[in-house]
């Protein structure tokens, strides 16, 4: 049996009528911002947007912008995880979210950076751009099956 | 017919039962919903900053709103679309939720907000840039923006915790 440290019961979280949701809105809002931020590069790299700018301009003019929304968005779903930590622990969904979005921001600040910043060709620019639309989109997946698994 | 037995009937139809029953379809279209939020969200977010002159600014404004425009509207009718299938089925919870009308009305507040601006800002551009800072009405026009777009994902995410009032029943009761 898995034992946790705090009764949920206590948390705030659980208390009122307003708390939860919002913190659902600032979490929905935030990764509007991150993975939005994140798909202008990618749409970019794949030559469907913002084509008179070059994938490296983009990406200075966004980071902050993606990273104070990352920041923000992962600190408020610890928040919403505190509400019931054991049911979201044993969610497959959860689960597969947790990896993928440790996955999605080492390849952000790795891979997808460097390559945004070589201005790459259509071809690696379009790959690269590709597996991260499918990696944040597939988190805003989970995010919405955890209700439904 | 009641607004209530019309939405039962919506709900009802053979397609919006087949939706809200299936397993897979429902949330499908529920996280095309978020993740056209996410997208194109950001489009419109970044280009209100833009306007604010908080970000973006190696880009121009001209370039900023022409370049993603088609995306905007690409996203907006995903968006609306998996709204609607979201909303019939399950519109007999939803026609009478202030949250949903909430939503609804801001919804029609960005279709103003998009003819009122028209002519100032989204196709004044190219004047736009030409001045040496962004002019109040350009600011103006984006703060309403993110206060409308933050106000529509809040009210939407708010539909879910909205419990109907159970009607009093003390003149039944007390009459048995």
């Amino acid at each position: 049996m898995l034992q946790i440290a705090f009764d949920p019961a206590t948390n705030p979280l659980n208390n009122n009528e307003w708390s939860f949701p919002l913190f659902e809105c600032i979490h929905i809002a935030m990764f509007t911002m991150s993975v939005g931020t994140i798909a202008l590069v990618d749409f970019r790299m794949l030559g469907l947007a913002m084509r008179r700018q070059t994938p490296a301009q983009l990406l200075k003019d966004t980071s902050m912008w993606t990273l104070t929304g990352l920041i923000i968005v992962i600190t408020s779903g610890i928040v919403i995880w505190t509400t019931d930590p054991l049911r979201y622990y044993f969610n497959p969904a959860f689960r597969y979210k947790c990896i993928a979005l440790v996955v999605a921001v080492i390849y952000n600040y790795t891979i997808h950076r460097k390559v945004a910043q070589s201005n790459p060709s259509l071809l690696v620019g379009g790959a690269v751009a590709m597996v991260s639309l499918l990696l944040w989109i597939s988190i805003v997946f989970a995010g919405l099956f955890y209700a439904f698994t | 017919m009641s607004a209530a037995e019309l939405s039962r009937a919506v709900q009802d139809t053979e397609f919006f039962t087949a939706l809200r029953e299936s397993g897979l379809p429902y949330p499908i279209v529920l996280s095309l919903h978020l993740t056209s939020i996410a997208i194109f969200g950001g489009m419109i977010l970044m280009t209100d900053l833009r306007l604010l002159g908080w970000a973006m600014k190696s880009v121009s404004i001209t370039d900023m709103v022409r370049q993603t425009r088609i995306w905007k509207w690409i996203g907006f009718v995903i968006m609306i679309s998996c709204g609607i299938l979201l909303a019939g089925a399950k519109l007999e919870t939803y026609y009478d939720n202030p949250y949903f009308h909430l939503k609804l009305t801001f919804l029609v507040l960005v279709g103003v907000h998009a003819l009122v601006f028209r002519k100032s800002v989204y196709g004044n551009t190219t004047a736009l840039d030409a001045l040496p800072t962004v002019p109040r009405v350009a600011k103006v026009a984006a703060c309403i923006s993110i206060v409308l777009w933050v106000g529509i994902l809040s009210a939407g995410r708010w539909i879910a915790y909205f419990e109907r009032p159970v009607p009093h029943r003390t003149a039944e009761l007390v009459k048995n």
